[in-house]
């Protein structure tokens, strides 16, 4: 029988601008002028007091930009964007450098304590609450039995934050903000900063390079096991700024670290650039997890506004029998463009990619990652899962290449897509090299609706629609979730039937 | 409690007409057994009470405690009070059984403007329900009918039944694919459920459940008609004779 | 086509620019068919196609082509027994097509030089996108091919080949045939030779309703050849098309294969067998177009590759938005069994319409082993093992054609590549 069109009417207008996130803070803020050029450049490293050789660094990348176009092969349509009307630089007035919680502005910990994040020493102590979910899960492969997670928080440009970082001292973990890291750790920034992703990577990664202002900095060294979740926080706050974060992680021989990372922008009309760069070694024996949830505002429902979000993200799996894994759902920005990958360049090294894309409105997503095989026995697995709503194009781009010398490489991708409407489209585009006789490449992949069978089973069981359509959405997903630390598999459960809101019709 | 007047229905996609001014009337209290060979429309019917999309009510009336549900959609017929076990209940995978029973249960309560079980509550419920139908609670942990056994399907659906409380339970094609054993238990399980402000309608094609579940009326379906009602000697009647001298008397 | 400006032309874009001011005077055509041939010259000018043309991804055409041999007046090529005995056959020698066409009950036989001179056929010169580099260089130098009209209803008992044969130099053919309601045919388009040539063909397939037509592309040019081939088809309404291709040949070999099904109920197989060896570049693209609902389509593609060889499959299914209920699933399976061996896979779905199943698979493997030591166990060597092994891995998209003639026909050509390459 058909739906009542008052019905289908009225779910119409529960639009994707109801963006749960968007509320923006009044604080002062610290700016730098509009514009890139290589005063501003020398301003943002004059603030961030930063020795000579960064500057020079970031003047060298500046020069090579200058020269590049911005790629084109994505599956995503934008209008030019101007790079010289953005602020590069924008930071809370209260900073620098907060030593302790109390030092920290307090409408910022305000803007945190909205978002959910367990920034408070005692809160988290108290352990994470434990959902109702859980106790129905199978035992989770998550080590942290105490649910403690140390925080960098990042606002705008700006680290404001970061909790225990003495009791990570003892484990000899430094976990601070890259900026402090250049300046109390200038040998090991020196040797990994751009060794994944050299400045001259591609046109993002560049300006990056150029002019990043913050982001995390993790080294766990040799034999250590990383005590506790490192998490970070990213939220864009200020208008027309750009925010690009840089993220170090170095796991020496046999550590081990998981990493979260989690983002939020105020709703606005304008769209509003982020162009990060995250770099992950991980040498003999080591294994990195890192973890991303990316819910930046998508725009509204005519696809006004919004995040776009062009993201440079590359493990190097420099050690022999290293592993590096990926997880992210994505299911923010108005574009996203992200290939989280994976140098497996150690001998019998491992890199895994699970990803959720979940688009809705007029989102565009381009993402998808590339496993590139250099040493031996080495293996990757890729399962993506791509859900496309409303007006969005959700693209899944990957690449697996097993080069010349690579024997025994070994690779499974698995991607999978499902369409909620017949406004959207959902792409497939897998690029499979096999340079070595011995490497074994097996790939699937689908794309079908969400079956009428299951949805009318559901609503059967008196579970309206737009719910019926979120239980089987995170049924599809589930692989992936499986993979999320506990407390971010909660969360990025929520947020992607948060962001299917409103496909129904 | 269930009224269903001169009903025609046909299906959306090729306009073919299945149901042809049916009558039927179930009250509350009462079993019902609609019974009818391959084709006469007794899964069509189940399908149309649930409020499947792919039917299309184009004559007629369902009346459900005297309110028409026509308009309604699956989900807020569920939480009236209806009840649809599948003949083939869909596997989804991904989603945890006892997540799926959670949700369908608070929903159920949602409706009636009570708080959401809290977990404790919930995990006793359906710790007991199983234990009735001799289910392995392990298997309540697994997406919700994936990989389970023809039999797992339905006794899980008894499960899903007696969980959500309904009024109006529509059995279709309980007993296909059940060994005698499993089948016994099922049938406890629904008898269980017999009571004065609910009924229950047994969609069938074989009179074998009805010798566990005794039906108080028993109705043949045929071409999309009730052609005959009676009392429980009527299944016994088209068990011995086949259904030959009922649709012969139709025709 | 490259629309960059391409800063010094290569001499292979040179030598095709001068060619054309050469044979201008030779090419027939009327007007319309001129002025497109000069829209073509247009487009190489601006450059052969690069990598960074997406479709041209692992076929870097201007640096792959790096030699284009010059027409030769005095080849002299000779039509070949067909594959299926007793088909009948229309030779085209040197690019050039037979005087003295052969009379078939129910189809029409016209020389494409005929359909050129007097511009009937310009429509069909159109390139298909802004990448149609083969379509370009086709378009520009084609002089002659066939023009074979099916009538309604004509059930042809035998095979039709059409043999395109070079003995060195350029050859640009193309091959056009229409099938009319309801008619049944079975057509052979053979690509051999024995020159150092460089070839453009392009086939065009119009099927009308209830249309059913198989078509098989047997393409075995040396290993100096190069060998840029199109295919394309329109399936109108309940029409059917089963297109096999196998390339076992070539130095530089690109078969491009699009595919736009036009009426409901429309339904395309694709079957492939790409035997590659030696120092060569074999690329496979297909792109196909569910463009109306209901409609289905399945490809299945297998790859051997030995020696040097680098191989390519891209395939491209794009369901439209309006294309509700499309099936559609495709499959590429490659056994790389030499170290310096290489294949590239690209199977893309661009999927607007939701109501829609559609999936792909591809692997890449070596042997079996447990396979192989299966029928060592049973006292096969190694190497006939193996053989064995690899052969039964292509044959199996052969055996799926249920016409017997053409199985052992094509078996027959696995066999012959086998034995040299094997």
């Amino acid at each position: 029988m058909p739906a009542v069109q008052d019905t289908i009417d009225r779910v119409r207008k529960i639009d994707v601008d109801q963006y749960k996130y968007g509320f923006q803070t009044e604080i002062a803020m610290d700016k730098a002028p509009k514009g890139l050029s290589e005063d501003i450049i020398r301003f943002i490293s004059a603030k961030k007091d930063e020795p000579s050789w960064m500057l020079e660094w970031r003047l060298e990348a500046y020069r090579r930009w200058v020269t590049l176009d911005e790629p084109k092969w994505a599956r995503v349509h934008y209008p030019k964007i101007d790079f010289q009307d953005l602020y590069y630089y924008a930071a809370p007035k209260s900073t620098p450098g907060p030593t302790s919680l109390s030092d920290v502005d307090p409408e910022l910990l305000r803007v945190y304590e909205k978002l959910g994040i367990p920034l408070k020493e005692q809160e988290i102590l108290a352990g994470v609450q434990k959902t109702d979910v859980s106790e129905f899960e199978e035992a989770s492969d998550n080590v942290y039995k105490s649910g403690r997670v140390a925080v960098d928080a990042v606002f705008d440009s700006v680290s404001v934050v970061t909790t225990f970082k003495k009791e990570l001292a003892q484990a000899g973990v430094i976990f601070c903000s890259i900026s402090e890291a250049i300046r109390e750790h200038p040998e090991l920034v020196k040797k990994y900063l751009g060794s994944v992703v050299p400045t001259s990577d591609n046109f993002y990664a560049t300006l990056n390079s150029a002019v990043f202002t913050d982001g995390s900095f993790v080294f766990v060294p040799k034999g250590v096991r990383c005590p506790m979740e490192l998490s970070t926080y990213f939220r864009m706050n200020e208008k027309n700024t750009g925010q690009f974060e840089r993220t170090l992680i170095i796991a020496e021989e046999g550590a081990y670290v998981s990493y979260l990372e989690g983002c939020t922008a105020p709703q606005r009309d304008e769209n509003q650039l982020h162009a990060a760069v995250v770099e992950l070694i991980a040498l003999d024996d080591a294994e990195i997890k890192y973890s991303t949830v990316q819910n930046w505002y998508p725009g509204d429902a005519e696809g006004k506004g919004g995040i776009y979000n062009f993201v440079t993200k590359r493990g190097d799996c420099r050690g022999d029998r290293s592993k590096i894994s990926w997880t992210q759902v994505e299911t923010g920005s108005a574009i996203t463009w992200k290939y989280p990958s994976c140098i497996l360049r150690g001998d019998d090294s491992s890199g895994e990619f699970y990803s959720i894309a979940v688009s809705n409105g007029y989102q565009q997503v381009d993402s998808g990652t590339k496993m590139i095989h250099l040493g031996k026995n080495t293996s990757s697995r890729i399962i993506s899962k791509g859900i496309a709503a409303g007006f969005s194009q959700n693209t899944y781009r990957g690449q697996v290449s097993a080069h010349r010398k690579a024997t025994n490489a070994r690779n499974f991708t698995n991607c999978d897509s499902l369409l909620i409407g017949d406004q959207c489209g959902a792409h497939t585009v897998p690029y499979m090299e096999a340079k070595n006789a011995t490497a074994q490449f097996e790939h699937e992949a689908t794309t079908s609706k969400i079956s009428e069978d299951q949805k009318f089973y559901v609503m059967q069981r008196g579970i309206p629609e737009e719910e019926a359509i979120a239980l089987i959405v995170n049924g599809f997903v589930k692989d992936v979730i499986q993979q999320l630390p506990m407390e971010f598999a909660v969360e990025a459960q929520k947020l992607i039937g948060i962001s299917l809101e409103g496909s129904v019709g | 409690m269930l009224e269903i007047r001169n009903l025609h229905a046909r299906i959306v996609d090729d306009g073919t007409e299945i149901i042809r001014g049916l009558n039927l009337t179930v009250k509350a209290g009462e079993v019902a057994a609609i019974m009818g060979p391959n084709g006469s429309g007794k899964s069509t019917l189940s399908y149309i009470l649930a409020g499947r999309e792919d039917y299309e009510v184009t004559e007629g009336e369902i009346l459900y405690n005297g309110q028409s549900i026509l308009e309604m959609d699956p989900a807020e017929r569920a939480t009236a009070g209806i009840f649809l076990a599948f003949q083939y209940p869909m596997e989804i995978p991904g989603v945890a059984t006892m997540e799926f029973l959670k949700v369908a249960m608070n929903e159920q309560r949602k409706a009636r403007g009570e708080e959401p079980l809290k977990i404790p509550e919930f995990l006793k419920r359906v710790k007991d329900a199983a234990a009735l139908l001799d289910m392995d609670m392990a298997m309540l942990k697994r997406p919700l009918n994936v990989g389970f056994s023809g039999g797992e399907k339905k006794r899980a659906e008894i499960l899903q039944m007696k969980l959500l409380e309904p009024k109006l339970c529509v059995l279709d094609e309980t007993d296909s694919g059940l060994d005698i054993d499993a089948l016994k238990i099922v049938s406890e399980g629904v008898n269980a459920l017999r009571a004065p402000d609910r009924a229950i309608v047994i969609i069938t094609h074989y009179q074998r459940l009805l010798q566990y579940i005794v039906p108080d009326s028993v109705h043949v379906l045929y071409r999309g008609q009730v052609v005959k009602s009676g009392d429980k000697s009527l299944a016994l009647d088209l068990e011995a004779n086949g259904y030959a001298g009922v649709i012969g008397q139709a025709a | 086509m490259n629309i960059h400006t391409t800063p010094q032309r290569t001499p292979a874009e040179t030598a095709l620019i001068d060619a054309f001011s050469d044979r201008l005077s030779l090419l027939p055509g009327d007007g319309t068919v001129m002025l497109k041939r000069d829209d073509a010259i247009e487009a190489i000018k601006s450059g052969l196609p690069t990598r960074r043309i997406e479709s041209w991804h692992y076929t870097d055409l201007r640096r792959l082509l790096n030699a284009v041999p010059d027409f030769d007046p005095a080849a002299a090529a000779k039509a070949i027994a067909p594959i299926v005995e007793g088909s009948v056959i229309l030779p085209v020698l040197n690019g050039v097509s037979s005087a003295k066409v052969p009379v078939i009950d129910g189809v029409i036989v016209q020389r494409l030089s005929e359909k050129l001179t007097d511009g009937s056929i310009a429509p069909g010169l159109d390139p298909y996108g802004t990448d149609d580099a083969i379509g370009a260089l086709n378009t520009a130098f084609v002089a002659d091919g066939y023009f074979v009209d099916i009538a309604d209803g004509a059930e042809l008992d035998k095979p039709v080949e059409l043999q395109n044969l070079q003995a060195g130099g350029q050859t640009h053919v193309r091959l056009a045939v229409r099938v009319g309601a309801g008619a049944k045919a079975v057509i052979v388009e053979r690509q051999t030779g024995e020159g150092a040539a460089l070839v453009s063909s392009v086939s065009q397939l119009l099927l009308d309703e209830g249309a059913d037509v198989t078509w098989l592309i047997v393409q075995e040019q040396p290993d100096t050849a190069t060998h840029l081939a199109q295919f394309k088809a329109h399936l109108g309404k309940n029409s059917k098309l089963t297109l096999f291709v196998m390339n076992a040949g070539g130095k530089l070999v690109r078969q491009e294969i699009v595919v736009k099904t036009t009426g409901e109920g429309a339904d395309f197989t694709l079957r492939g067998i790409n035997l590659l060896a030696g120092d060569t570049h074999t690329d496979v693209t297909m792109v196909l177009d569910h463009a109306v609902p209901h409609t289905a389509s399945t490809e299945v593609i297998r790859n051997v590759v030995t020696g040097r060889a680098r191989g390519v499959f891209q395939g491209r299914i794009n369901v439209h938005q309006y294309a509700q209920k499309t099936n559609a699933k495709m499959a590429c399976n490659t056994l790389l069994l030499s170290d310096d061996g290489e294949f590239s896979t690209k199977p893309e779905l661009e999927i607007f319409a939701d109501d829609v199943v559609c999936g792909h698979g591809a692997t890449v493997t070596e042997i079996d082993h447990s396979h192989l030591f299966y029928l060592m166990a049973r006292g096969i060597d190694e190497k006939s093992a193996r053989g064995l092994l690899v052969k039964a891995f292509v044959a199996e998209v052969i055996e799926e054609l249920d016409d017997e003639a053409i199985v052992e026909a094509l078996e027959t050509r696995l066999d012959g590549w086998f034995a040299t390459h094997g």
